[in-house]
């Protein structure tokens, strides 16, 4: 059947709001009586605190109260052992000691200035393998070890011995990757009011998982889950980032909304955004690849370490689905994968679009290029030799292409190589080299396939609730949140064509943890492909009930009533026929049918050994592949991403030009993962913590992007939709460091590819 | 931090306040470096009163007489890149000032903010070097001149005292036949401060001699200065590129010798030699 | 601290505020007269957020003190929608071609986008870039912002 809303560019359901100013941002929501807070923040990587002295803060006009980690009334440990104040000892120059509410945003900034924190430093456990090494010198002192608890994930499938035993070449290669920041352009709010009604309390604020927020806040708050309401706000991009961060902000609002009695605000600054926030986890991959003399992957095995700084902030989840992608789009016979997250007492690693793969994809798929070039392969070739086909095993064991699940990552691969000229670019550039000795052109490939939803990570559920209002209209509401990304667009579409019904219908509110049930975090690419089902399934509840009175008011079987395009008729005798509007009217006043129904989603777990990582990891999954041009000079360093084609399979869009927005903002976020973005630190002090020295790129370092959107039958997500928010940042990286080694034969294995490592080969730090 | 603010309505009043109030006062035009040390409360905690001269048209202006271009302290990035006499006589200057910032910037930046503020990155100051460029200041009892090439002491810190304010900056008009060349070298392609930048004017003969040459690299001194034991290397010769590999050497050599051995050194020695080599090329219209 | 009397127009109507002088324009805006449409993402003038125009050119209203804005005639993207519901050509293109996502960098966005077409009403994909450089988006890699502006400039062309 041809859809009818699904599968078009709609204009988003939340735009007019956005292009107006009138959207309210955390920032934008004031409530009367309002304090505002402040986060004293530690002034060392680590050390022990000895005393607090607040007497001077306390005594300056306008402060109304301060806290400190006593203040906490349940328990000062949150999600990932994240204190709400640190009580003895600071761990990373993020942490908070005590927290200021004042009747201004300026008397907060000036109370934080007059308390003063008598430390007694420790050296810090800075470096990764440092820290692994030595168990002696631990960040958290309760354990035996700096390995991250539950961080350590493996891979083991065939024989890896016998598999590097054939193989005619074995290369080992290690790869690095730095912090990076989301740099969602609004730094995080969180405003905390006692619940004006009952006992407890309501939060509100940029917050990406209201439900985590939720039940930390109710632990810290010694309240019950349902005393404590999430409410998120607009919000200004988050990319995995606004989380932990604004669930210690909530944790701070609300002890001190609940001790003053009045609304508590807190607006972080960049600079306080930039060192509280989670970074993308630092990975050092160290690689080792076995392979026939035909291309053949014969083995591969890799230990990797990822950086937690010194909480534990999903390097657990992080790391599974980093094990699971380890060894790339490949078919693998033999596969040994160990990672571990690592404790620091540095900046601390978390979620970031990608959630491992922009660091593994990284690692994988520079290290086939390597391969390539030691059998003198062409980077095309070893990539069509090797890539999964239907029929393949992943390297969780999980059989290719069964259960209609496509696996076209050989059709991708030619495709998107045709679409780039790939091969008479190699040709081309070439011959330009010969000429140019200082500007040299490359060209470089990459490929990936990604794991739709939470898969083996956890359960992918979702829920939504669909009401239909006397007149009409209707209200989606679902527990997964709009960050930007679009979803509630694709939700909105994704009923309205369910329902039958036209899509200015439609209208969202703000996800609501008193009013929704907890489905899950919008994580993981999941809002559309595990939410739209939700709504599909709301939406189906609702229509069968309009259809059996409808079924009653026209005189005819239930089964032949079709609802479509707002209008309400019987199948083969459209005349026989009943307004959509009117029979919402029937429904309510006349029959008193519930118009409210709520869909879930559970697809249920992954089956998946913890012995061995052997299993289903993941439902289906989604695909892509780039070729990028670049031009360098040599000699300064500048490197210049000329040209991106990227196609991507990531099943029927819901709305193609979102699809696309998401893919070309992924593809410039990778951009700047490849070529500019690292979070600096000395000794464990920030060196970066604002838009003037961490650098994103501006629109002038766009390329020309061309994606190409593949649509290979699938029919497990919601109208055959999947993944997308986070496939477009995977690619560019390396196919960025792939086109640096053809324009240069040099092999950057370090990103991001700055000045110094384009020039010198290497990176220079004050 | 808690400041009175006053908008003198002219140059005198502006001198009298700076001279009663020394000390205690700091100026306000584009308020493009002043906004950033507000926001991260690095401004001096002496200071008590702000003086805005951002709406002085006193200070607002680009003006040619026979010899010379002179511009108002607080004329803008932007006023500068986009003027006709600027981009007729100066185009090295239309050129640095263009690529400061984003254009949100240029719009109110000025040209005295970008100098006073004495940054070795400063993408104004090697264009007007290589202009000669001079700095009127002013106190409530005196004017001065000075040249630009005098005016700076360390980084973030020039010779202005506490009651000078710099009112004018001018330069003679090259001779209309000079060619010139303004480089600067970014990790981003738009809104970033130089990792390093270079002008360059000159002028040949009929017969190519090279009769001016003045060389201002930007980000390797601590101080931006003209290099002339480099611009003699190539003065009253022919260039060729063997003269020009020459004076690129002698300007990384010159770098280490004023600024030593740094953590960024390896990497703009050669950078800087290479910059040198290319605009010269390009200015000397070497083959 | 002595407060300051301010007195400029802003969207067309004339204001007379009276301001302790330590605040931005970008506070002034957002908090005394409730134009939340100017957002703060940096407050170092690199983000281009908060956007507005102040006599006719485009500044950062975070790199402004609000006493430098006396007697200024400053333009919001409140000012934009000449009557509710009544979009700009320009805001209707971002939402056509899908150059909103979270909507964060939109109205600095947009401000620079109409300062760009007012005096150039037929920009080529360089011209919109340099006019665009000083805002960051870290949503949708700019694409589908560069064919909004196209668009719009192509819609008001057709119109005039």
């Amino acid at each position: 059947m041809k859809a009818d809303v699904i599968n078009k560019s709609s204009n988003r359901v939340d735009g007019y709001e956005k292009v107006t100013g009138k959207a309210k941002f955390g920032a934008d929501i004031n409530f009367g009586n309002q304090l505002y807070a402040k986060t004293v923040y530690s002034e060392y990587p680590r050390a022990k605190i000895k005393k607090i002295k607040l007497n001077k803060a306390k005594k300056l006009d306008g402060v109304v109260e301060i806290i400190t980690a006593e203040d906490v009334p349940g328990t000062n440990e949150m999600f990932g052992r994240f204190p709400v104040l640190a009580a003895e000892e600071v761990k990373y120059v993020g942490d908070g000691i005590a927290v200021v509410a004042a009747e201004s945003q300026e008397i907060a900034k000036k109370a934080v200035k007059l308390i003063v924190v008598e430390y007694e430093e420790i050296e810090p456990i800075l470096d990764m393998k440092k820290a692994v090494k030595d168990t002696k010198e631990l960040v958290h002192s309760d354990k035996e070890d700096n390995i991250i608890e539950h961080s350590h994930h493996l891979m083991r499938k065939g024989d890896i011995e016998k598999g590097f035993k054939g193989a005619d070449v074995i290369l080992e290669r290690t790869y690095y990757t730095p912090f990076v920041d989301q740099a969602y352009i609004e730094p995080e709010v969180v405003i905390s009011i006692p619940d004006p009604y009952r006992k407890g309390i309501e939060i509100h604020g940029s917050i990406q998982n209201p439900y985590s927020v939720q039940e930390n806040i109710a632990k810290v708050m010694d309240h019950k889950i349902s005393e404590v309401k999430v409410i998120h706000s607009t919000i200004g991009g988050s990319f995995g980032g606004k989380d932990e961060s604004v669930m210690m902000m909530a944790a701070r609002t609300s002890i001190l909304a609940e001790r003053t009695k009045r609304p508590v605000k807190m607006v972080l600054t960049r600079e306080e955004s930039m060192t509280e926030s989670c970074k993308r986890h630092p990975y050092e991959m160290n690689y080792k690849i076995g392979a026939k003399k035909d291309g053949t992957i014969v083995a591969i095995q890799d230990e990797v370490y990822t950086q937690g700084g010194p909480y534990n902030n999903k390097a657990m989840f992080a790391n599974w689905r980093g094990s699971v992608h380890a060894t790339g789009p490949y078919q693998v016979d033999n596969v040994k994968t160990d990672y571990y997250g690592v404790y620091t007492n540095t900046i601390y690693g978390g979620a970031y679009r990608g959630f491992s793969a922009p660091q593994t994809v990284f690692g994988i798929e520079s290290l086939i290029d390597e391969l390539a070039e030691e059998l003198n392969m062409s980077p095309k070739e070893i990539r069509l030799k090797n890539c999964l086909k239907p029929g393949d095993t992943f390297a969780t064991g999980q059989k290719m292409g069964k259960d209609n699940i496509p696996i076209p990552l050989k059709e991708i691969i030619k495709e998107v190589c045709e679409k780039a000229d790939y091969e008479k670019k190699v040709k081309k550039f070439k011959e330009y080299n010969k000429k140019h000795s200082e500007i040299k052109k490359g060209i470089g490939i990459s490929c990936t396939l990604r794991g739709a939803g939470l898969g083996g990570e956890g359960i992918d559920t979702a829920g939504a609730t669909i009401t239909i209002d006397k007149d009409g209209s209707i209200t989606l509401i679902s527990d997964l949140t709009e960050m930007g990304q679009g979803m509630r667009t694709a939700h909105a579409q994704i009923a309205a064509e369910t329902l039958g019904v036209s899509l200015e219908r439609l209208s969202f509110i703000n996800t609501d943890t008193s009013i929704i049930m907890d489905g899950g975090p919008t994580v993981a690419s999941r809002g559309t492909l595990a939410g739209g089902q939700a709504v599909i399934a709301a939406g189906k509840k609702l229509k069968d009930r309009l259809k059996k009175v409808a079924a009653e008011k026209l005189n005819c079987d239930k089964e032949v009533i079709i609802i479509k395009n707002d209008q309400v008729y019987e199948y083969d005798n459209v005349n026989n026929m009943i307004d959509f509007d009117e029979l919402i009217g029937v429904c309510i006043a006349e029959k008193g049918i519930s118009l409210s129904a709520q869909g879930w989603y559970n697809p249920g777990p992954e089956e998946l050994s913890e012995e061995t990582g052997q299993g289903n990891a993941y439902p289906t999954y989604v695909y892509g592949c780039a070729v990028t041009e670049i031009i360098v000079d040599t000699k300064t360093g500048e490197v210049g991403v000329e040209k991106i084609i990227a196609g991507y399979d990531i099943g029927t869009p819901i709305n193609p030009q979102q699809v696309k927005g998401q893919l070309y903002g992924g593809i410039l976020q990778g951009l700047g993962y490849g070529l500019m973005e690292e979070f600096e630190q000395k000794e464990g002090y920030l060196k970066t913590d604002n838009f003037d020295d961490y650098l994103i790129p501006s629109i002038k370092d766009i390329p020309d992007i061309n994606v190409i959107l593949f649509d290979f039958e699938d029919d497990f997500g919601p109208y055959g939709a999947k993944s997308v928010g986070e496939l477009g940042i995977e690619l560019v990286a390396p196919s960025l460091v792939n086109a640096f080694k053809n324009a240069t034969n040099n092999r950057i294995r370090e990103i991001p590819l700055n000045l110094e490592r384009a020039s010198l080969g290497k990176n220079l730090s004050k | 931090m808690d400041f009175d603010f006053l908008q003198p309505t002219d140059l005198d009043e502006v001198c009298k306040l700076l001279n009663e109030y020394k000390g205690k006062v700091k100026i306000i035009s584009g308020g493009t470096d002043f906004m950033i040390d507000l926001h991260k409360d690095e401004l001096s905690p002496e200071i008590e009163y702000i003086i805005d001269v951002s709406n002085l048209r006193d200070l607002n202006y680009i003006k040619e007489d026979d010899n010379k271009i002179i511009i108002g302290a607080g004329t803008t990035h932007n006023e500068i890149a986009n003027n006709p006499i600027v981009n007729k006589w100066a185009p090295v200057l239309a050129k640095a000032t263009n690529s400061i910032g984003s254009p949100q910037i240029r719009n109110r930046g000025t040209l005295a903010g970008n100098i006073v503020t004495a940054s070795p990155a400063a993408d104004s100051v090697p264009a007007l070097l290589v202009l000669n460029g001079k700095v009127k200041i002013k106190t409530s009892s005196t004017t001065k001149e000075i040249p630009l090439e005098d005016f700076f002491i360390k980084p973030y810190q020039s010779k202005i005292n506490q009651d000078e304010l710099i009112v004018e900056i001018s330069f003679k008009k090259p001779p209309m036949e000079c060619k010139s060349g303004f480089k600067k070298l970014t990790r981003r392609k738009a809104v970033d401060k130089a990792r390093l930048n270079i002008a360059v004017l000159a002028l040949q003969n009929n017969i190519d001699e090279i009769e001016i040459l003045r060389i201002a690299p930007g980000s390797i001194t601590p101080t931006p200065e003209r290099f002339e034991k480099t611009e003699n290397i190539l003065l009253n010769k022919r260039p060729t590129k063997e003269l020009i590999k020459k004076a690129a050497e002698q300007v990384s050599s010159t770098m280490i010798e004023k600024s030593g051995y740094r953590w960024s050194t390896e990497y703009k020695k050669p950078v800087i030699k290479t910059m040198t080599r290319r605009i010269l090329t390009r200015v000397l219209e070497v083959e | 601290m002595e407060t300051l009397s301010l007195e400029f127009k802003v969207n067309g109507q004339e204001h007379k505020l009276s301001v302790t002088p330590n605040k931005r324009l970008l506070d002034v805006l957002r908090e005394d007269l409730n134009l939340i449409g100017v957002k703060e993402g940096c407050s170092v003038g690199e983000c281009g957020a908060c956007t507005v125009i102040m006599d006719g050119k485009i500044i950062n209203s975070c790199m402004v003190l609000a006493g430098q804005a006396q007697n200024s005639e400053i333009l919001t993207v409140e000012g934009l929608e000449k009557e509710e519901g009544k979009l700009h050509p320009l805001q209707q293109a971002f939402l056509d071609a899908g150059a909103v996502q979270c909507g964060f960098c939109t109205p600095g966005m947009l401000m620079s986008s109409y300062n760009l077409l007012q005096s150039n009403p037929d920009p080529d994909e360089e011209e919109i870039k340099d006019a665009i450089a000083g805002n960051f988006c870290r949503c949708t890699g700019y694409k589908q912002i560069i064919d909004a502006i196209k668009l719009a400039a192509e819609r008001m062309n057709r119109q005039s």
